[in-house]
């Protein structure tokens, strides 16, 4: 083994295990302030527990040098070792920790269900009434997840191009778009079309519009890298067959590229706009209006009957879509 | 007859350092059915596709019908490879379209550019197209998709959009190493029907031998990016059939 590679080793195996002796210490540190209000401060508990880490690291018996450093394959039984019930106690302490903050009762589970008569009763007997209002909200739910969709397509489209490895030229320039793209494709996927939609409705106002943008821009990240995908996976042999008849690199990606994407394209792209459907939902408790902004107002005016009506519209909506998505995209698969 | 290829000292390196062509001199007469054999490895697939530059060749000079090919770029690049059929061994058609349309690709380096974004399927190339399925026994396949057709069937629809191109040479890598071999013989039947009535130019690179006897006019064998051996089919005997795949090996014959 070469030297420097020994001594990374030995590096994150040390780091593992102050990570996980001050992971144990912060724990326990929780649990005892949680029964005894007893306060640890942090930087003692840092302290300790990296230097448990790193004494049990140089012994030789953690799990950092069991993870990066053993060599030998010894079979000595994981209850025979010390790293062993190292992790059966993370594990142990995992679960209290997170049952403690997560206030799991199960008493309250098991013995405060009539608290939901209100809402029960209102699902089993929904207002009517409210029913044309209502198809009126869900109409611009369903419009506005369907126009985000279809605003998001050009911009996903071009952009996908230029985020698939196998199409951009291997220069500076062409790694660095690739790069630019991917990024921006990630950060903005990874930023729930809630927190979209919250900034939105501060842009342009609370209502559909709001919303509507907020998936939009989703959408755009989730096409961008689906669609790039896709065209990383195409079969290169007709492309290359193509240019060897002399055609030009349009005529290339028109003639080689677009029929091999095409029904892929166009089934991610449904199957997006049955995901906006289910999100311009909840995009609407935040300002994006719709049926979600119903919904909200009637809960907090705890009008139950006119909730259960509304719930039962969603989940009609989304069943609906949900099979027709599917059903358009098993025929799109066999094109 | 005059030549219609000539390649001088050829080479190819590829970044990391393989000599795929080690100074490649060959000329190839137009009308010869040039047959290229050699181990895996031996740089035939290198060696074809620097003739068309779908690998840019290190060194060296190509000459194809009177056109520098390594000077070339752009546009007369692209007419350049117009005249340059190229069957793979893979097929390389675009499995969700029909033969008709993967045919009429075969045709884009003499479209305008306009006609490059939208497939406008012009009724005199419809024609060509399909004559051209005729002529591979395919005109009842030309609306099929591709991925319903058999490899021998993909293998006669690449051949027919190698035609589109009106070309002056084919140039077909292993075009029937995925093929059994009674497929394999009835596809180089096509190849040889275009070099004797159409007088095209075809350099091919093949694993039997008994393929490359009944085809080839000429062979020419590649060992280690360089060739070894250049001659008629029937000067190939055990002595140097031995000397151009190994000490080992014993030929298998393929009717
Ligand atoms: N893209 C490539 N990059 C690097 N080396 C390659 C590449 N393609 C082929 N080679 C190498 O070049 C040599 C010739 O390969 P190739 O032309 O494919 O031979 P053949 O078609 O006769 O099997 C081989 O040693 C192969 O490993
Ligand atoms: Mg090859």
């Amino acid at each position: 083994m070469k030297k420097e590679n020994k001594l990374k080793l030995i590096l994150k195996a040390i780091f593992t295990d102050m990570f996980i002796w001050v992971y144990i210490s912060g724990s326990v540190s929780f649990l005892i302030n949680h029964w005894f209000e007893v306060t640890i401060p942090g930087l003692h508990i840092v302290i300790y527990g990296s230097v448990v880490g790193v004494i049990l690291m140089i012994c030789g018996i953690s799990v950092g040098r069991k993870m990066f450093l053993s060599t030998k394959r010894i079979n000595k039984k994981w209850y025979k070792t010390f790293w062993g019930w190292s992790v059966v106690l993370i594990l142990f302490i995992t679960f209290i920790v997170g049952w403690i903050l997560v206030e799991v009762n199960p008493y309250k589970f098991f013995t405060k269900f009539t608290n939901t008569s209100g809402i029960m009763s209102g699902i089993f007997n929904p207002n009517l009434d409210i029913l044309i209002v209502s198809l009126t909200a869900l109409a611009e739910t369903i419009y506005l997840a369907l126009l985000a969709t279809i605003f998001a397509i050009p911009f996903a489209f071009i952009l996908s191009f230029f985020a698939a490895r196998n199409l951009m030229p291997k220069t500076l320039i062409g790694n660095l778009v690739y790069i630019i793209i991917r990024t921006f494709a990630t950060v903005f996927r990874s930023i729930e079309a809630i927190v979209w939609a919250i900034i939105f409705s501060v842009w342009v106002g609370i209502g559909p519009f709001a919303g509507m943008l907020a998936l939009m821009i989703h959408s755009i990240a989730a096409l961008t890298k689906l669609y790039s995908e896709q065209i990383e996976n195409i079969d290169y042999g007709p492309v290359e067959a193509i240019k060897a008849t002399g055609a030009n690199t349009l005529q290339i990606w028109v003639f080689g590229v677009i029929p091999q994407i095409i029904s892929p394209f166009l089934a991610f792209t449904i199957y997006r706009w049955d995901i906006n459907v289910r999100m311009a939902t909840i995009v609407g408790f935040v300002g994006g209006g719709g049926i979600g902004l119903l919904l909200l107002q009637q809960q907090q005016l705890l009008r139950w009957h006119n909730v259960g009506m509304i719930i039962w519209l969603i989940a009609v909506v989304v069943w609906i879509m949900d099979m027709v998505s599917a059903k358009v995209r098993e025929k799109l698969r066999g094109m | 007859m005059k030549n219609i290829i000539e390649i001088k000292n050829l080479h190819k390196v590829y970044t990391g350092g393989t000599q795929a062509l080690k100074g490649i001199n060959l000329n190839v007469k137009e009308g010869e059915f040039c047959i290229l054999l050699g181990l895996s490895g031996s740089g035939k697939t290198t060696f074809l596709r620097c003739l068309n530059r779908l690998i840019e060749p290190t060194s060296g000079e190509i000459i194809i019908d009177g056109e520098n090919v390594i000077a070339a770029k752009g546009q007369k690049l692209r007419l350049i490879r117009r005249k340059i059929g190229m069957i793979f061994q893979q097929f390389n058609l675009i499995k969700n379209l029909s033969s008709l349309t993967n045919v009429l690709t075969g045709k884009l380096g003499y479209s305008s550019l306009l006609h490059s974004v939208v497939f406008s399927k012009n009724e005199k190339d419809v024609r060509i197209a399909m004559e051209n399925l005729n002529r591979v026994s395919l005109k009842d396949l030309a609306e099929n998709k591709i991925k319903n057709l058999s490899g021998g069937q993909q293998q006669r629809v690449a051949i027919a959009r190698a035609l589109m191109q009106n070309p002056k040479v084919i140039l077909a890598d292993e075009p029937v190493a995925s093929l059994d071999p009674a497929t394999a013989d009835s596809v180089m039947k096509y190849l040889g029907d275009l070099n004797k009535k159409d007088k095209i130019t075809i350099i091919c690179s093949l694993h039997f031998l008994s393929l490359a006897r009944k085809y080839g006019t000429r062979v020419v064998a590649l060992k280690d990016g360089e060739i070894v051996f250049d001659g008629t089919p029937k000067e190939i005997d055990k002595k140097r059939f031995k000397e151009i795949y190994g000490e080992d090996a014993e030929e298998v014959e393929i009717r």
